[in-house]
């Protein structure tokens, strides 16, 4: 395996920040990296403009297993029988696109998403395309066999929290309700070599679950909130003894972390955030019933909070072989076949969903500052296979995009005739990885450090703005 | 600073220090002006130099992989004839015009004159656009026979400049070949670490920009050579005499760094901080209320070096030294699976226990082979399946270098190139596994390994190096002489190195002939002496047979053993002495303690030489060179830092503040409270420091014991670095502190430590007291006494009262830290 591939080496940056950061240590002023980066952001004339925030919050719905283009965004009504989905297209509320026939509802919201049907890359494994779905660069390798090491970048919302955090009692990344695995655990999926402070706030609880709650912001059994006012009251005349707080930066920074707790398990607003009791039983009925369904009632609820990255994982595994749980992976093995796994769950999942979570949005303003990402690690195979069913396709395939800047009733990119390759403006996640902290007001050119000391861009693409409104 | 009355003397600093800008101001601008005035321009030294300087080169820029813009040069300049080539066959001519040189686009691109996006470069008519001007002019000649650059000097190589004073010049000198020294200051490139301190110009002049300490890396064609300043404030607390005696040469070394910082050394720590951080450092769980009383009420002068000899025979000791090896030689399930990894950590362990010299406990490392279950110590290479894992894990934990970045390209910092990366990759190359039996799980997963496997050395196979597309010569790092002719010249030290251990008695008995190989990767041949029929290094396998292509006679692990700890190789000894420091103090001499490089230099150098000098002397002893830097005043000093120097983060004036280790901190909890552990699949009170592995594996849940682990930074074992074990605070290590399930446990468990306290019907303070030396290792002062001891007197229930005081002490940041 190549242990340490030297990804980073694509980048666009500005000379000087790269000058910065790299001679040995940081020095007798114990600077750390991100204070670093703080005040050169700050610095008059400094070489980073920040583009301005189009979206102030980002939902990103990751289809683990990866879904069909073919039969769901990007119908080839025209090819042969070998490659035609047996569903039909469909007219949308959107002039000109069309869906799939098993997705009506989603079919009514089209003129509120832009599709980009050149999206491409070459990962044909799962944690491999996963990994670069999740954090928009190449692994290093396509193998199932990429571990979630150091060496890998981090996920999309640790990048956020470390560039851009929120400041409060709300979290800056929520992810929920899985961790992805393929054998492994899936990389991409945390913080990595920003350090694990810059961790998702990770729920691994389910939300369609009648005692759904966040264990973080319950007290334990028997200690009340004045109790835990009197404990912390204990615990700062100990310290005031040491003189710790006085004059170690470790237990300062540690406290800062305990306030910060203290001020979350006291906050009503997160707690209210995920306290699902709270929205109307109508309305999350509209959403499904659902794991996934409840996870997007929850998505908005955090992002009206406030939350500035929520990650929901369509599922842990990539399935593709059950109708009633697990990820997009219709291989057909074992005997199964696709169309019916698809048409009895995913389909009717995310028809369900899908337009009910973005009409809810738009109804609250919030889908004007809220980027909506539906994608998988890749599409799957034009071409059936010999189980009628679809193999993993990353040379092109479809992502959604929604609100937080992005246009409206939009298609951007084409396929091919057989929807076997890009026709006109591949996207590559790197690309899309740039829009999107292009959107969040974030610089993809910024170099963060990575465990070798080797600076590495956030996003390694160019911003595509012909998807940005 | 001028706006600020000066008393004369200083007065007069400041004007000589102007003088001497004024001064160094001119001389260089004389020196630079000569080369380009009467020298023709040399593509190899001038022209390669100034892409270098503008950044042209560099990896964001055309120096990137893909080149950018069409316009793509070797990075860095690492290969000048493949640039010139570039540059003259491009764009058909129009990269350089001739006739024109000034219409050349290597000059409109740079100055914008046409549409750049790496922006303006250079200035028209500057020195570096007139050196690329002329040699245009010239016809860019190419100058490929030219005497190679041998050296680079530069001045000053360290200094110390004291307030007022707020700049500096650093020169750089060019040495060829031919002998020809050369001013190269206005060429170099000069890349400072720690920017907040200071900036350097483009002619070597460095501006303060703050008090500290920095590294500038000059940079000129292929070499580069690092420069150590530190701005020093004025520190009126300082006070030269208020130095105590140093206690051996740490204290000497450290102190003489203070000074010139003008820093003043924290005072000694109390005899219960000393002895808190003596059971930590050493082994990694909290003293007993008794042992801490006693330690604090022995009167004699020389307790805490009694201490020290004491622990260090404790099999804690082996236990938390075995840890962090596991750590680096990543002991986990899935790949050594359970037996396997157990029966690695009980090796290691028992090396440890059993005084094994560093040096033999390495050589049996790398040069073990055979059954995994048989010979535990092949589990060495079990979990590094592919060459280059093999070659970079080499480096980085026995001789604290990070090649990772040759792999693709010459490293940046430091000299090795991708030829030695690749020829150090071939060392490693005929590493193969017969895998007797895997009984996996994961169908997917194939780095899950369940079963015996035998480690051994085919006798074919080549390593083939990318750039070069030629197969690669076997070489160890950085040595020019091929591993078989090394051997050859060095067969007595291979012989020795080879001999078997008490340790190691399953090696010996097997030996046989020799496969042939062809060239260039011969095999080993035998070390003069060690015939057919003698003891060689092939350690047995119980009743397996060798594949039949292995070497069952010595190989090149059997050199790579000898020359790595030998005295030809000083960076063994450096890293594992800066290892044992790094342990002890919280931060490495050389820090992160596996990038040893020259642009990375000790903060300390003549300290890492001491400890290297007394490893070695030791015969490689980790208890000796212990000793030494615990009975070291530096290292018995206070954490709370004397005036002036609160910020000083690198020069030990005051001792290190930091978290405790995950497993540290949860056996503290669990000793603390009275409550034992329960690890699942080990017997109760197994303690989390005596884990000897890393459960891992898709199906597998995690406890809450494990996840509180994980939330304080237990490392994965999946990079063979000690960076790995993070130590950063995060809200999720808040949340477990605070309200975390394993916390709830240890105060909520009925009958932990506060049960027999309320039995014992003692009065408040009594309690009070005993609950303070079992969980921070002292007396509570008069305040907290007082405080809780009201508290629990006027409690309407005791119990309750006691458990919050509990909580207390448990989130007190003396427990949580190392202070």
């Amino acid at each position: 395996m190549n242990s340490f591939a030297c990804p980073g080496f694509h980048s666009a940056e500005k000379f000087s920040r790269r000058t910065l950061l790299k001679v040995g240590g940081l020095g007798m002023l114990g600077l750390t990296l991100p204070k670093l980066l703080a005040a050169e952001s700050l610095a008059p004339g400094s070489a980073v403009s920040m583009p301005k925030a189009k979206a102030k919050s980002v939902i990103f719905l990751y289809q683990f297993g990866g879904p069909s283009q073919i039969d769901m965004f990007d119908m080839k009504p025209d090819a042969s029988d070998k490659y035609r989905s047996p569903h039909k297209p469909i007219s949308s509320s959107a002039d000109g696109i069309q869906v799939s026939e098993r997705l009506p509802d989603v079919a009514k919201v089209m003129d509120k998403v832009t599709l980009i049907r050149s999206m491409t890359h070459k990962m044909l494994n799962h944690n491999s395309a996963s990994y670069y779905a999740l954090t928009g660069h190449a692994p290093p390798v396509d193998d199932i066999r990429l571990r979630d090491t150091l060496d890998l970048a981090p996920a999309y919302g640790s990048v956020v929290d470390a560039l851009a955090p929120i400041s409060g009692e709300l979290p800056t990344f929520v992810a929920y309700p899985h961790v992805c695995r393929d054998g492994a655990i899936t990389p991409g999926q945390h913080a990595s070599f920003l350090g694990k402070q810059h961790d998702p706030l990770l729920v691994l609880r389910d939300p369609n679950a009648a005692d759904f709650s966040l264990p973080e912001l319950s007290l334990p059994n028997g200690v009340s909130f004045e109790r835990l006012t009197a404990r912390r009251e204990l615990q700062k005349m100990i310290d005031g003894q040491s003189r710790l707080l006085d004059y170690a930066s470790a237990a300062r920074g540690m406290d800062a972390y305990y306030e910060k707790a203290l001020t979350m398990l006291h906050s009503d607003k997160l707690r209210s955030a995920f306290d699902l009791s709270k929205e109307p039983e109508k309305l999350r009925d509209r959403y499904g019933r659902t794991t996934y369904g409840q996870g997007l009632v929850l998505a908005r609820r955090l992002v009206e909070a406030g939350v500035k990255f929520v990650t929901v994982y369509f599922s842990d595994n990539i399935g593709g072989q059950s109708t009633d749980s697990g990820g997009w992976d219709t291989h057909g093995f074992n005997n199964t076949h696709m169309y019916p796994i698809v048409e009895k769950y995913h389909l009717p999942i995310t028809n369900q969903t899908l337009p009910v979570f973005l009409n809810d949005l738009d109804e609250r303003g919030l889908l004007d500052t809220t980027l909506v990402v539906w994608m998988g690690e890749f599409g799957r195979t034009p071409e059936l296979n010999k189980q009628t069913s679809r193999d993993h396709w990353p040379h092109c395939y479809t992502t959604l995009l929604a609100g937080g800047g992005a246009k409206r009733g939009f298609v951007y990119g084409a396929s091919d005739k057989q929807g076997m390759y890009p026709a006109d403006k591949p996207v590559r996640p790197d690309d899309l990885a740039a829009t999107v902290f292009h959107l969040l007001g974030i610089d993809p050119r910024t170099e963060v450090m990575n465990h070798q000391q080797r600076p590495l861009p956030i996003a390694e693409g160019e911003v595509v703005s012909g998807v940005i409104a | 600073m001028p706006t600020m009355p000066r008393s004369p003397q200083q007065s007069l600093l400041w004007r000589s220090a102007l003088a001497w800008t004024v001064w160094l101001g001119v001389t260089v601008s004389v020196k630079a002006a000569r080369p380009v005035a009467e020298e023709p321009v040399s593509f190899r030294r001038d022209v390669m130099a100034v892409l270098a300087k503008a950044g042209c080169a560099s990896g964001p820029c055309h120096g990137n992989r893909n080149g950018k813009g069409g316009f793509k040069l070797s990075l860095r300049g690492e290969d000048p004839a493949t640039d010139y080539a570039t540059l003259i066959n491009g764009l058909a001519g129009r990269r350089l015009d001739f006739t024109a040189p000034a219409d050349s686009l290597l000059l409109l691109k740079p100055t914008t004159d046409v549409a750049h996006e790496g922006g303006a470069r250079l200035k028209k008519g500057s020195r570096e656009y007139e050196i690329l001007r002329r040699w245009i002019a010239a016809r860019s000649p190419d100058d490929a026979s030219a005497p190679k650059l041998t050296r680079l000097e530069v001045t000053p190589r360290d200094d110390y400049y004291y307030a007022p004073r707020t700049n500096a010049q650093i020169t750089a000198t060019a040495v060829f070949a031919d002998g020809l020294r050369r001013d190269v200051t206005t060429l170099a490139v000069y890349e400072v670490s720690n920017v907040a301190v200071a900036e350097v110009a483009p002619d070597g002049r460095v501006m303060r920009k703050s008090d500290g300490e920095t590294t500038v890396l000059v940079r000129y064609l292929d070499q580069q050579a690092p420069v150590r300043l530190a701005f020093v404030p004025r520190h009126p607390e300082f006070a030269a005499r208020k130095f105590p005696q140093p206690a051996n040469a740490v204290d000497e070394q450290v102190y003489a760094k203070l000074k010139q910082l003008r820093l003043n050394p924290a005072g000694p720590c109390t005899d219960e901080v000393f002895l808190r951080r003596a059971y930590l450092d050493l082994l990694g769980i909290l003293p007993t209320a008794d042992d801490a009383r006693a330690f604090v009420a022995d009167t004699a002068k020389d307790k805490r070096a009694k201490l020290v000899d004491t622990l260090l025979e404790r099999p804690e000791f082996a236990e938390s030294w075995a840890m962090k090896w596991a750590d680096l030689l990543r002991l986990d399930e899935r790949t050594l699976d359970r037996k396997g990894a157990r029966l690695f950590y009980d090796w290691l362990r028992t090396s440890i226990a059993s005084h094994e010299p560093i040096d033999q406990f390495a050589r049996k490392l790398v040069s073990a082979r055979g059954s995994t279950y048989a010979n535990p110590a092949a589990n060495y290479y079990r979990n590094l399946r592919t060459p280059v894992e093999r070659a970079e894990a080499a480096a980085q934990v026995w001789l604290g270098t990070r090649l990772q970045c040759a792999q693709c390209h010459n490293h940046p910092y430091e000299r090795w190139t991708q030829d030695n990366y690749h020829d150090w990759t071939a060392l490693f190359e005929r590493v193969d596994f017969q895998v007797l039996e895997n009984r996996r799980q994961d169908e997917n997963d194939s780095h899950e390994f369940k079963g015996e496997q035998v480690v051994f050395v085919k006798n074919s196979g080549e390593h083939q190096n990318p750039r070069t597309k030629k197969t690669s010569v076997p070489r160890f790092l950085g040595v020019p002489t091929p591993v078989g002719e090394w051997a050859k010249q060095n067969a007595a030290l291979v012989s020795t190195a080879a001999t078997p251990s008490p340790l190691n008695g399953e090696r010996g008995a097997i030996a046989s002939g020799r496969a042939s190989s062809p060239s260039p990767h011969p095999t080993l041949s035998a070390p003069s002496g060690s015939g057919e029929g003698k003891a060689s290094a092939v350690p047995a396998i119980s009743g397996i047979a060798w594949p039949t292509n292995a070497i069952t006679g010595p190989t090149d692990l059997d050199a790579l053993a000898a020359w790595l700890t030998s005295t030809n190789n000083p960076l063994f000894a450096r890293s594992q002495a800066n290892r044992i420091w790094f342990h002890l103090m919280g931060r490495g001499l050389v820090d992160p303690i596996d990038d040893f490089r020259s642009t990375n230099p000790a903060s300390h150098p003549a300290l890492l030489d001491v400890l290297t000098a007394e490893l070695a002397k030791s015969g490689y002893d980790l208890r000796h060179v212990i000793r030494l830097v615990m009975s070291s005043r530096t290292y018995q000093a206070s954490s709370e830092p004397t005036k002036g120097s609160e910020d000083d983060m690198v020069n030990y004036s005051h001792n290190i503040v930091r978290r405790l280790t995950a497993e540290q901190l949860l056996d503290a909890q669990s000793e603390a409270a009275g409550v034992p552990l329960e690890f699942a699949g080990f017997p109760d009170g197994t303690r989390a420091g005596q884990m000897p592995l890393l459960k891992t594996g898709a199906r597998r849940k995690s406890s809450p014991l494990d996840q509180f682990l994980v939330a304080f930074g237990k490392p994965p074992r999946q990079t063979p670095s000690e960076c790995e074990r993070s130590s950063e605070p995060t809200m999720t290590q808040a949340f477990a502190l605070i309200s975390g399930p394993t916390v709830q446990d240890f105060i909520g468990e009925k009958d932990n430590r506060l049960a027999p306290l309320l039995a014992s019907g003692k009065p408040a303070g009594e309690l009070v007291n005993e609950l303070f030396w079992n969980v921070l290792t002292r007396a509570p002062s008069q305040p907290e006494s007082e405080k809780l001891v009201a508290l629990l007197d006027t409690a309407p229930n005791k119990r309750a009262a006691l458990e919050d005081i509990l909580w207390g002490l448990l989130n007190a940041k003396e427990f949580v830290l190392r202070k």
